[in-house]
């Protein structure tokens, strides 16, 4: 019998829905005769004599998540999100510097420093990427600070608004969807796909339309019917970052599939993996039986 | 090369094949941090290292570390409160810096100080214990040098250096009794050196150190 850490705060255990998750992975690991604990920010020096550690919340390298998955890195104990997964996936720039360098498909992209900023800088981006324009704050989750652009303007305003939380930004082409694909890859391989629906109001899986908080729907797909190369684009993506888990967000409507984001520590409370009943096992299997 | 030390520059310096990268912070997705990152991105061999500058910035990250190098470094402790004091205190969220600590000597303002830095219970903090009499002292290190009277300062200064790579820091101690335990790491602005320092620190961007 080995003994799971899961990692998690306040905020993971605030909805009815993570705290389902949060038994479904418990339970899981009991039915494969391993014992499970909780662990909070302030019980972190127990993260050694854990012999895995599963971080279920929101990482950041800024936050106490970053010291409990380096904690338990140096102490020799498997952990997702390893701290390299949580530095990279974290930081937008930083990952699409890695999957630039690995050749996999995301829609044009270039990243803007303050030092360049200016009117010459937009004008100059807008001519050879074309409008719309997406501008991207680097730590940005749930889309919070993902906002089109359609001229100088107001990508001036939205840029301006960026730069106070980070040095550089991403612009990005926008593609046109009306959802995204989500596959979860552990390891090097699917272990659950899944299409985010964007509500009819907005571009975003997640976006305050007149002051109500609209979210994207959730649906479970059967491998079967997961476009071959969506899958094949989802694995390098995340072999482009690393061998924990990812959920990788993929635009696929005109054919030409291309990477949106490489999630660490993605959602499992809102259905994701419904039609993939192995995905917990399959995760306490990596992290205690490998 | 430019050996102007103005506010937010940066200077680049190569030796013995790696560039070090000088700037008055390094923290997460400033210029400095994009600037380690693109040389790591393309393969080029760059000081300090962008995990480096995470965990120095992250005080039980910094102190995990220099205590591994043989460094004495401060209890710390990760709570939403602060048990005992005397005490210093860091934030440890996403707005929190290393260069800003407060040392609490008494409940009735620790309890105000911790309702700030937690942002009313929504993060934690890590509090290290002061002994009465203890007191905070900082010494500036560049390249690894450092140039206060006490020995033991200059030796952990190079430890620093060796475990952190980072050219230009301020190493914040704990001077009690029995000598000085690191606190933390943290940015140094180019106007908070003292005459002495500014001379070091530009013989080594023009690569005249050895004088």
């Amino acid at each position: 019998m080995s003994r799971l850490g899961i990692f998690v705060d306040r905020k993971t255990l605030s909805s009815a829905e993570q705290l389902n998750a949060l038994i479904r992975c418990r339970d899981a690991a009991e039915s494969m005769d391993h014992s499970v604990e909780f662990i909070f920010p302030g019980d972190i020096k127990k993260i050694p004599q854990m012999d895995a550690l599963f971080i279920r919340a929101r990482t950041d390298p800024m936050n106490v998540t970053y010291v409990a998955s380096r904690t338990a890195s140096s102490s020799g104990i498997p952990v997702i999100d390893d701290p390299s997964s949580i530095q990279i996936c974290s930081d937008k720039i930083n990952m699409y510097c890695h999957l630039k360098k690995h050749g996999v498909a995301i829609p044009p992209t270039e990243f803007l420093s303050k030092k360049e900023m200016s009117p010459s800088a937009i004008r100059d981006l807008f001519e050879r990427m074309g409008s719309p324009l997406v501008l991207k704050e680097p730590s940005t989750s749930f889309s919070l600070r993902v906002e089109k652009v359609r001229d100088a303007s107001e990508f001036q305003r939205v840029a301006r608004r960026f730069i106070r939380m980070s040095d550089w930004i991403v612009v990005q082409g926008f593609v046109e969807s009306r959802y995204d694909w989500r596959i979860g890859v552990l390891d090097g391989e699917m272990i659950y796909a899944c299409m985010y629906t964007i509500p009819s109001d907005t571009f975003k899986i997640q976006d305050s339309v007149n002051g109500h908080v609209v979210y994207c729907g959730v649906e479970s797909i059967p491998p079967g019917d997961v476009p071959g190369e969506v899958i094949r684009l989802g694995i390098d993506a995340a072999n482009a970052i690393g061998d924990g888990l990812y959920g990788v967000d993929i635009k696929n409507s005109n054919g030409d599939a291309c990477v949106i984001e490489v999630n660490d520590n993605p959602s499992l409370e809102g259905g994701e993996d419904s039609l993939y009943p192995q995905v917990y096992e399959k995760i306490i299997s990596y992290l205690l039986e490998r | 090369m430019s050996t102007v030390l103005s506010r937010e520059s940066i200077h680049l310096v190569e030796r013995d094949d790696t560039v070090h990268v000088v700037a008055e912070e390094y923290f997460y997705k400033t210029e400095s941090y994009y600037t380690i990152l693109s040389h790591e991105i393309h393969g080029i061999p760059v000081a300090p290292g962008s995990s480096a500058v995470l965990d120095a910035y992250i005080v039980p990250l910094c102190l995990e570390r220099a205590g591994s190098a043989g460094i004495p470094v401060a209890d710390c402790t990760i709570s939403h409160s602060c048990a005992q004091y005397p005490a210093v205190l860091y934030g440890l969220n996403y707005f929190a810096s290393s260069s800003e600590y407060s040392v609490v000597r008494d409940s009735a303002r620790g309890k105000e100080t911790v309702r700030h830095i937690t942002n009313n219970g929504k993060y934690p903090l890590c509090y290290q214990r002061l002994a009465e009499g203890e007191n905070i002292e900082g010494h500036v290190a560049i390249f690894g040098k450092s140039c206060p009277e006490d020995d033991d300062i200059r030796g952990y200064a190079r430890s620093l250096y060796e475990v952190f790579g980072i050219p230009l820091v301020t190493m914040v101690y704990v001077r009690g009794e029995d000598g000085a335990r690191l606190s933390s790491l943290a940015p140094t602005r180019y106007s908070s050196l003292s005459n002495a320092e500014k001379t070091l620190l530009r013989a080594y961007i023009t690569h005249q150190e050895f004088l």
